[in-house]
């Protein structure tokens, strides 16, 4: 083994003296009752997390208010909807009109999207102030009692929701019809036929 | 069945294939049985040697000398007007329309769609009138 | 069409010794694909020819040199030798093309196709463009003519790129373009 260099052992004996000289400072302290066992294991550390702001999910530049997309996933796939706006949480703020094609307000994940270069004005439209709370609201009564379950009937949706769905469509509805063919092609459904290839086709 | 078309010098060509898909050139030279020095001076057909296998031959002619430089051919052919006769062509107008549906939008594609909907409607509703008078 | 060969220039020489201050230097022209085999078939040949090793030798220059004209169909005379399974052969073969290192290209291909004879087993003697009086070969001759016409009697529809095309068809193509 090579011994430590001159140096190296100096500087250690110095620091057991500071050391040392500290032990002693901390004696003259009222001590601390000791423990009288010790953790056969370490205890749970917490890990350091570096943790950043979330950043703002960057809308891709073919979706602005208006556009046109094309649901891909989900309930109403192949739905032709008119998008309103980013959430906080980047999800987009879709709506079909739900009077013309039955898809309500509805948050989506760009990645199931795809945008089409049709664009509907909508300078002119209030965007009712939906946020990303607001639709967990509307998943909260998930308890059903049992007068619930026993009754055939519908469960009503609360007032809101349709009252705010209603205020966007008939601004909405009236623009729409402006344009020929737009009602009747965003009421259609995308689909592909044989030969065609999405990833070579125009939107 | 008799040939009309043929490899001569100042053939007026069709390339399809490769990145020069869809251009216009002449034959300018033939360099062996397999390809042909192909210039196309006012189509951005750079001037090279192309196999017969990507080349359509066209019912055009120019009237150069073989080996002629470009500037040579460029004279021929705004002389033989090829450009306007080829925009006269079915065969060009096809090219477009094919083009022109590939640039088509999602929404587009739906308005092609009714139009050719309504366009059968409307001969199926005239053979059903024609069919009921011949009865 | 870009070939995959290429035209060097290569200068080299014996390393100058107090015996041989001024060694003869050495210009040898390679068909090659890239700089690296080129200098290596610079070797191969120096040391058949002269008495000078890679390992006494320097490369004092290489550049590579291109077609002058590479616009203008050519006929191009290659004088090669090349070791057949018996033997070794010398050939003459000319070929039609718009630059030198595409006619050194067909000649390799023509090679392996027509005597399988490898890369490695011919050598370029020399390779220079021939007048149109000049060929021998009626396969280059035939093309001799300002007024040539001819027919292509089979053209095979082709998809217009790679990825459209398909083993199988349900019609048979119609061959015969007018």
């Amino acid at each position: 083994m090579v011994s430590k260099s001159r140096d190296v052992r100096r500087r250690l004996k110095e620091k057991a003296a500071r050391k040392e000289a500290q032990l002693k400072t901390m004696s003259d302290k009222p001590s601390k009752p000791k423990m009288k066992w010790y953790p056969t294991e370490d205890k749970p550390r917490k890990l350091f997390l570096r943790k950043k702001p979330q950043k703002r999910t960057k809308l891709r530049a073919s979706i602005t208010p208006g556009t046109v997309l094309i649901l891909l996933s989900g309930r109403f796939r192949g739905r032709r909807v008119i998008f309103l706006k980013q959430l906080a949480s980047g999800l987009l703020l879709v709506t079909g009109p739900f009077e013309l094609n039955g898809v309500p307000l509805r948050r989506v994940n760009q990645r199931y999207v795809i945008a089409t270069s049709t664009k509907v004005d909508i300078q002119s439209v209030e965007i009712p102030p939906v946020d990303d709370s607001w639709f967990k609201k509307n998943k909260k009564n998930k308890k059903r009692s049992k007068e619930e379950l026993t009754d055939t009937g519908k469960s009503k949706l609360p007032e809101t929701f349709v009252n705010t769905q209603r205020s966007i469509d008939s601004q909405l509805v009236p623009l729409v019809k402006q344009v020929p063919f737009l009602k009747s092609y965003l009421c259609s459904r995308f689909c592909l036929s044989y030969g065609q290839f999405p990833h070579e086709m125009r939107f | 069945m008799v040939f009309r078309r043929f490899v001569e010098i100042g053939r007026v060509v069709l390339v399809n294939y490769g990145k020069d898909r869809g251009k216009l050139g002449v034959i300018v030279d033939v360099v062996d049985h397999n390809r042909a020095l192909v210039d196309g001076p006012l189509t951005g057909l750079a001037r090279q040697t192309i196999n017969w296998k990507s080349l359509t031959l066209t019912p055009f002619k120019v009237k150069i000398q073989h080996s002629s430089r470009t500037g040579v051919v460029r004279k021929a052919w705004e002389e033989a007007k090829i450009t306007e006769q080829w925009q006269n062509t079915a065969w060009y107008k096809k090219l477009c329309a094919r083009r022109n549906k590939q640039k088509l939008g999602d929404f587009d594609r739906f308005k092609v769609m009714i139009a050719k909907k309504r366009k059968s409607a409307m001969i199926h509703s005239q053979w059903k009138r024609l069919k009921s008078q011949q009865q | 069409m870009k070939g995959w060969l290429h035209q060097y220039s290569i200068v080299g020489r014996k390393i100058p010794t107090e015996e041989e201050p001024e060694p003869p230097t050495y210009r040898l022209k390679i068909f090659a694909p890239n700089q690296v085999n080129a200098k290596s078939r610079f070797w191969y040949f120096l040391r058949k020819l002269k008495r000078v090793k890679k390992s006494s030798g320097e490369i004092l220059n290489i550049s590579e040199v291109f077609e002058r004209k590479p616009t203008q169909v050519k006929n191009y005379g290659i004088w090669i030798r090349y070791k057949s399974r018996s033997d070794t052969i010398n050939m003459y073969r000319e070929y039609r093309d718009v630059t030198i290192t595409g006619a050194v290209e067909q000649m390799y291909k023509d090679m392996s196709g027509r005597h399988r004879a490898r890369w490695s087993s011919i050598w370029v003697l020399k390779a220079m463009p021939v007048a149109a009086k000049d060929c021998r070969r009626p396969k280059i001759t035939q093309f001799h003519d300002s007024k040539i016409k001819f027919a292509l009697p089979h053209q095979c529809p082709r998809a217009s790129k790679r990825k459209y095309q398909t083993p199988f068809k349900a019609k048979r193509p119609t061959t015969i373009v007018q």
